[in-house]
């Protein structure tokens, strides 16, 4: 092949390469559901947070605050956002204490007051109670305010409506100003709006938060103000673009550093392109197969960890550009290459294998993501790559200065009883280091700022908003007995708001009576003919006329026949989105949902929702046990693994001194990252453990190419090449993620590039072989590793 | 809704420069104070019912229009209201129309009517429904006698007794 054909080649990979990622991101869709990632539930409050709530009631308000302007600007600015955002088919509903709770009654159900409404569970709508309602009616019509109550008044002469209405309000409700709610200030007019997307669904909150803000910054339009915005919705979508600024200019000095780094240390402007091509084609090998693995049902943070893992492969085709030099075909430079590779390639893969058998989705979708991306690069470098680079015409082994680097490093000391001491240290540490060695709160790596933390607790308690660690549930086999347990917990619930245990609650059933409690309602009501003899009793000697209440009469004939009022009736009532996010129905039981706000006395509630057959669920408690779960299933997995990955290596090497050699080097950087972490007093997370897997890995590789390389000066001068231009491309990548604001990328940065460090460092004092001189590879067993390494020991105290 | 229009009788109280009491004797005993941003409600028999000011502009309006008359603070008054005065020293009118719009949404206007220093009756007329007269001073006692046959818009006009 001409050097233009192959270039041809070369841009034709690339161009499929971009075609098929183009086909991937229309296809392939990730979940944010946490369900796809962590493992199945076992304990009840596992198996409740993953079934059938996902997340918390009060998990899908944004809390809204509009501030800098005038009170009366302020309330027009809330009123026009709640209209907008009312018929916008992405929220559930839009609360900013306009129009009360009377407009959530729809006409059509206006009857019903008389089941819904606990008045006449204690006081009979007799004569008497009517006459001193009339009466009180009458006074209502004399203050300044009687044009307000007037219209009600015929259909409903004891204000049920409006009861309902006081009733309905959230437990505590931020004062009105301008008729919508203010802070206490009286600064800032506040809402609260309930997204349709769940919680944890991040293109969803990012979608509510966006359409929050087009909605101010079409209600303010040219005027004064500003928008606040607060809740996990909002916090999610502010952490994931802080993300994907930071994720910008890393990459753009990745990019940019990557470049130059290859077109130094190979001085042809093709190469960067050739070692791009096997690891965007491994990417993309891995996305496909989970595509047509798993469909959809793949969560964002697999696909996070999984492109950490397979940073490995990008050393490849590293190694193969090293080994190039003129009179040698890239063929047989690929095939003297291919054993050490495969041996690399295939006992990690073997490794990953175990993760199939974890029984975590999660896991297998990572095995299968890595596996495959990492069985593609190593084919790709091995059978495309050799077709499309350049005859070399320079060694690298001919460069004097990585021969004086090289001269140095011989002459640096063997260790071998210093790295035991190393070790024995680093367990002290991991031992013996106090604090807790474990971070299973998956939030404090995505944690919100504080100030952001603080505005919310201060919005949530001006609001009145629900709990979002804890919540009660109520399990029950159907709606109506969940809705009967409810009703009997109310009572209890009630008394700690009074002992001020709890602030307020509010459940389904403060807005949907049971089924029971509505007949017994019905049954209480009076037939039609007393009720008008009642009614005429109290109009006898009042103000009113005899006949004003005919709609009073037809309405409350109207309560008495009509069938029990249930969830489904409620459809398209601003009612609807209330009852559904606090009964959730499951297959073969329904659960009531408790949210509780202000929650100052955990324990009292919990006695109380244990008395009352109800569980106070701990959702923080809950996640985080099933992190715990998840890091176990890890562990176990990854420690199958290691022992397979030890019979692969042994097996491949054909010798224990050697498989020694090889693994010592890995196993130690990872304790010694683990033991440097633990001292800083870093809490470990699965992001960690995730980022020692590719570290091992990593280290894994330099070291069986060191090992492989022999005492071959040529060899091992070339190899040294190889392994620092991948341990610089590692560390340029990981050092920069250490230098983020953002935990996550933070802890991924810092322990690869501490374990690519060690690695590097060990490997070459460990793995590589003292040279025999400048001959050609030597038959691998021909010189017996100890002997070796004890003269290395000796070499330096001379 | 009602055999007759209704008519109240009781007495404006103002204990001190920022309270208002509006107290009405028949034909029931209810007791309204505002100040303090709130207002208060007591009803015979009935537990005190205490509620912002915020929830119910209409007391506002009242406290506001009348504390600011009562003390002669016509500052006050013009910060909330546009204020316009028609007639003669012997028989005047105060026109008041409210500046802030969610009141401007429920009350179109107050207009005071009086003669020399007496102010004899504040009419409020709302955007909905009819307009409340309350007469004060010799109007309501004119009022009072006049009983059940008392002509309430004329007095308040202050149109002389044909009587």
């Amino acid at each position: 092949m001409s050097a233009r054909a192959r270039l041809a080649a070369a841009l034709g990979w690339l161009v499929l390469l971009l075609a098929i990622g183009a086909w991937l991101s229309q296809t392939l869709s990730f979940s944010g559901d946490l369900r796809r990632f962590l493992p199945d539930p076992r304990t009840p409050e596992q198996r409740l947070l993953i079934d059938e709530l996902g997340e918390g009631p009060g998990s899908r308000l944004l809390l809204v605050a509009l501030r800098d302007a005038d009170p009366a600007t302020l309330a027009a600015q809330s009123q026009a956002m709640a209209d907008a955002l009312g018929e916008d088919a992405r929220f559930g509903f839009v609360a900013n204490g306009a129009g009360g709770g009377l407009d959530a009654i729809p006409e059509r159900l206006r009857p019903y007051r008389y089941l819904l409404s606990p008045t006449f569970d204690t006081q009979p709508l007799d004569a008497d109670f009517l006459r001193e309602q009339v009466a009180l009616r009458l006074q209502d019509l004399g203050s300044p305010a009687g044009d307000l109550v007037e219209p009600l008044l015929p259909s409903d002469p004891t204000l049920e409506t409006l009861r309902l209405a006081e009733a309905w309000l959230p437990a505590r409700a931020p004062q009105t100003l301008h008729e919508v709610w203010f802070d206490r200030a009286g600064a800032q007019a506040l809402l609260l709006v309930e997204t349709r997307a769940a919680g944890f669904d991040p293109d969803g909150q990012r979608e509510a938060v966006q359409a929050i803000q087009a909605a101010y910054a079409q209600a303010r339009g040219d005027g004064p103000g500003e928008l606040e915005l607060s809740g996990p919705g909002a916090f999610a979508d502010e952490i994931g673009a802080r993300t994907a600024r930071e994720a910008g200019w890393i990459g753009t000095i990745d990019s940019i550093g990557l470049l130059l780094l290859l077109l130094v240390a190979y001085r042809s402007w093709k190469i960067p392109l050739l070692g791009a091509l096997p690891l965007a084609t491994a990417g993309l090998a891995g996305l496909a197969a989970l595509v047509l693995l798993f469909g959809d049902r793949v969560h964002g943070i697999t696909i996070a960890f999984g492109f950490t893992l397979i940073g490995v492969v990008q050393d490849y085709p590293i190694h193969f550009f090293s080994q190039q030099r003129a009179g040698l075909s890239p063929w047989r430079s690929v095939r003297a290459l291919w054993p050490t590779l495969a041996t690399g390639v295939a006992s990690t893969c073997i490794a990953y294998l175990t993760f199939l058998f974890s029984g975590v989705d999660g896991l297998r979708q990572l095995a299968v993501f890595t596996i495959v991306a990492m069985a593609t690069a190593a084919l790709c470098t091995r059978f495309l790559l050799p077709g499309l680079i350049d005859p070399a015409r320079r060694d690298v082994a001919g460069s004097p200065r990585l021969l004086a680097l090289w001269r140095w490093i011989e002459r640096l000391p063997r260790p071998r009883w210093s790295l035991l001491a190393i070790a024995l240290l680093a367990l002290a540490v991991i031992a013996w280091r106090p604090g807790a060695f474990w971070q299973n709160d998956l939030a404090r790596l995505t944690p919100v700022p504080a100030p952001l933390l603080e505005r919310d607790a201060q919005l949530r308690d001006e609001l009145g908003a629900p709990d979002v660690r804890y919540v009660l549930t109520l399990q029950a086999a159907d709606v109506e007995a969940a809705l009967q347990a409810s009703e009997r917990l109310r009572p209890a619930l009630d008394a700690l708001v009074r002992d001020g245990a709890l602030d307020g609650y509010d459940m389904a059933a403060r807005y949907l009576p049971s089924v029971a409690l509505q007949r017994a309602r019905q049954q209480g009501l009076p037939q039609a003919a007393g009720l008008r003899a009642s009614l005429e009793a109290a109009l006898a000697d009042s103000a009113f006329r005899a006949d004003a209440f005919e709609p009073f009469l037809a309405d409350v004939e109207a309560a008495r026949g009509a069938p029990a009022l249930q969830v489904r009736d409620l459809a398209g009532t601003p009612l609807a989105s209330s009852v559904q996010g606090l009964l959730v129905e499951g297959q073969e039981h329904a659960t009531a949902l408790v949210s509780l706000s202000g929650l100052h006395d955990v324990a009292a509630v919990a006695r109380v929702a244990a008395a009352g057959g109800a569980r106070l669920l701990d959702m923080k408690q809950a996640s985080e046990s099933l992190v715990a779960d998840y890091r176990g299933r890890i562990l176990a997995a990854l420690a199958l693994a290691a022992l397979l990955l030890v019979a692969t290596v042994w097996i491949a090497l054909r010798s224990p001194r050697r498989a020694l050699r090889v693994l010592l080097p890995m196993a130690l950087t990872t304790l010694l990252v683990v033991a440097v972490l633990r001292a800083a007093g870093v809490e470990l997370t699965l992001f960690h453990l995730v980022s020692l897997i590719l570290a091992a890995g990593l280290g894994l590789d330099y070291a069986l190419f060191f090992e492989h390389a022999g005492d071959s000066r040529e060899d091992q001068l070339r190899t040294l090449h190889a392994v620092i231009v991948c341990s610089l491309m590692t560390l340029l990548v990981f050092s920069l993620l250490a230098l983020s604001s953002i935990p996550v990328l933070r802890a991924i940065g810092s322990t690869v590039a501490l374990g690519v460090l060690s690695n590097f460092v060990l490997s070459l004092l460990v793995s590589r072989a003292p040279a025999a001189g400048p001959a050609t590879a030597a038959p691998d067993d021909a010189w017996p590793p100890s002997a070796h390494v004890d003269a290395g020991a000796r070499e330096p105290r001379a | 809704m009602l055999k007759a229009p209704l008519r109240l009788s009781g007495e404006y109280r103002r204990p001190d420069a920022a309270t208002l009491v509006r107290e009405v004797r028949t034909p029931y005993a209810e007791t309204t104070t505002i100040g303090g941003g709130h207002a208060t409600v007591t009803r015979e028999g009935k537990p005190e019912r205490r509620f912002a000011l915020s929830r119910a502009p209409e007391l506002a309006a009242l406290q506001s229009s009348f504390g600011a008359l009562l003390s002669g603070d016509i500052d006050a008054l013009r910060a909330r209201y546009t204020v316009d005065v028609q007639g003669t020293d012997a028989d005047w009118s105060l026109r008041l129309r409210p500046r802030d719009a969610a009141l401007a949404g429920r009350l179109q206007d107050i207009v005071l009517h009086g003669g020399g220093d007496e102010l004899r009756c504040i009419e409020s007329r709302p955007v909905k429904g009819p307009v409340q007269r309350t007469l004060l001073a010799g109007a309501a006692q004119a009022a009072l006698r006049a009983g059940d046959d008392a002509d309430v818009a004329a007095l308040c006009r202050g149109d002389r007794d044909p009587g």
